[in-house]
């Protein structure tokens, strides 16, 4: 009998064999105009998606309008997703972080941003993750291949991609050139890459 | 550009951190060096990745049905039918009655026909039409508002120009203009809170004369606008505040909330 781990929308057989790409074969008939697929993709990738929003926005309802704005996006760009390019899964949440970081530049002003600008977010957002990712197989993988990086890197990365910041922030508020910022990101990025066995 | 260099902005691109400056030059080279694309395809999927130390939170079911609504009404392609909550991107409403004769151009036709059309229509393209590069590229334009359209291409021309000016309580509004493109485009963040029944309205002050450039809404304090009509070098651009739909008269009936030099 084949026993399949479900991971996020890609089947993993357990007796070996490639991934199937279950969220990327759902977009290929969302790209058609399935509005059945639409809704398969869409329960199956929305939390993850508003997870993720919720983290980088804070506020809640702003990020149920960005989730819905994304799985518009989804709906109507769904012929762009290339599958030889990646996996559908990355391709939802890379629109879906992209349309979270966005909101958060064109908020900057709020009070939101305000109240999370600030060093002791360093410490949380790493914390938080550490903590939460206790709770998935696949989160472990990160944490333990962000935890393979130097601080600085680790930082750099965890304020950028969970903290929404740019890297001019993140300078500021770290009190690094934001040459030696690019640098670690670049370099963290690399390891992240290394450790999680990403290939292309 | 080095590929040292592209290798650093890309994952400055894939984390999202860029700046606005940072982001143009990286899309200018990633245009230039198409052999560099592996390592933009790399730092996206590695960073798509750190998505999986997030919590799952399950959205509220209103989402799913508003959405799913969205894309029946956009498919069955009833363009009077998409629900309210189908106007997530619109583009800003301008009034065509307040619009310089020579605006009269795609853009202009386009606001005026109304988001709900460009949806509707934009759907039925995507059911109509293969994968082809070409109908994907239209789709994606017709969902697009004008003004990021506008914004795109000002920022990809060669002589792309932009000034900030800072409000009062700490706003900032930025003009981002290209001669060769012939659009202006303003961002702003941090608009004061108008009444309902008033409008931001744009303008060109040229010499003594303030030419209307269309009205706008702002979201919490923020907008991006396309300017209707042609700006000519050495126009100010001003924002005041006016009764909804623009200034009756034609002619600004307060003083500027903000004014950009773009001499």
């Amino acid at each position: 009998m084949l026993v399949c781990v479900v991971i996020d929308g890609v089947y993993v057989p357990e007796e070996g064999g490639a991934p199937i790409d279950h969220a990327g074969e759902l977009l290929l008939r969302v790209a058609d105009g399935d509005q059945t697929a639409f809704a398969g993709l869409y329960d199956m990738l929305s939390p993850r998606a508003f997870g993720l929003i919720l983290r980088v926005l804070v506020d809640r309802s702003q990020s149920e309008e960005v989730l819905q704005e994304v799985f518009l996006e989804v709906w109507q760009s769904a012929a762009r997703f290339a599958p030889n390019k990646g996996q559908g899964r990355s391709w939802v949440l890379t629109i879906a972080h992209r349309r979270a970081v966005d909101r958060v530049r064109s908020a900057q002003a709020s009070t939101d941003r305000d109240v999370r600008a600030g060093l002791r977010d360093i410490g949380v957002a790493y914390d938080g993750v550490a903590e939460e990712v206790e709770l998935r197989i696949e989160g472990k993988r990160v944490s333990e291949a962000l935890a393979t990086l130097s601080d600085p890197q680790r930082e750099a990365i965890t304020l950028a991609y969970y903290g929404g910041y740019s890297q001019s922030e993140i300078a500021a508020l770290v009190g690094a050139p934001l040459g030696t910022i690019k640098t670690r990101m670049r370099d963290g990025l690399s390891r992240l890459r290394g450790e999680m066995g990403v290939t292309t | 550009m080095n590929e040292q260099d592209f290798a650093e902005l890309a994952a400055g691109h894939a984390l999202g951190s860029l700046s606005p400056e940072d982001t143009e030059a990286f899309e200018t080279a990633r245009r230039q060096h198409p052999e560099w694309e592996h390592h933009v395809t790399a730092d996206a999927a590695t960073a798509a990745l750190l998505a999986d130390a997030v919590v799952d939170v399950t959205p509220p079911p209103g989402v799913r049905a508003a959405l799913l609504a969205q894309i029946a009404a956009s498919a069955s392609s009833g363009a009077q039918s998409a629900p309210e909550a189908a106007l997530i991107e619109q583009p800003l409403p301008l009034r065509s009655d307040r619009r310089a004769p020579d605006s009269e151009q795609e853009h202009g036709k386009a606001r005026r026909w109304g988001p709900r059309f460009w949806f509707a229509l934009a759907a039925s393209l995507a059911l109509l039409v293969g994968v082809g590069w070409g109908s994907v590229f239209v789709s994606q334009q017709l969902n697009t508002p004008a003004s990021v359209i506008a914004l795109d291409q000002i920022e990809a021309a060669d002589d792309a120009q932009s000034a900030t000016a800072m409000l009062p309580d700490g706003g900032e509004v930025t003009a981002h203009w290209s001669e060769s493109v012939g659009k202006a485009v303003l961002v702003s963040d941090g608009l004061p809170a108008i009444a309902d029944d008033e409008s931001f309205e744009l303008w060109f002050v040229r010499g003594d004369a303030a030419i209307s450039a269309g009205t706008f809404a702002a979201e919490d304090g923020s907008a991006t606008v396309l300017l209707a009509g042609a700006m000519e070098p050495g126009d100010v651009i001003a924002v005041t505040v006016e009764p909804a739909g623009g200034s009756p008269t034609g002619q600004p009936t307060s003083d500027p909330i903000v004014a950009i030099t773009t001499a």
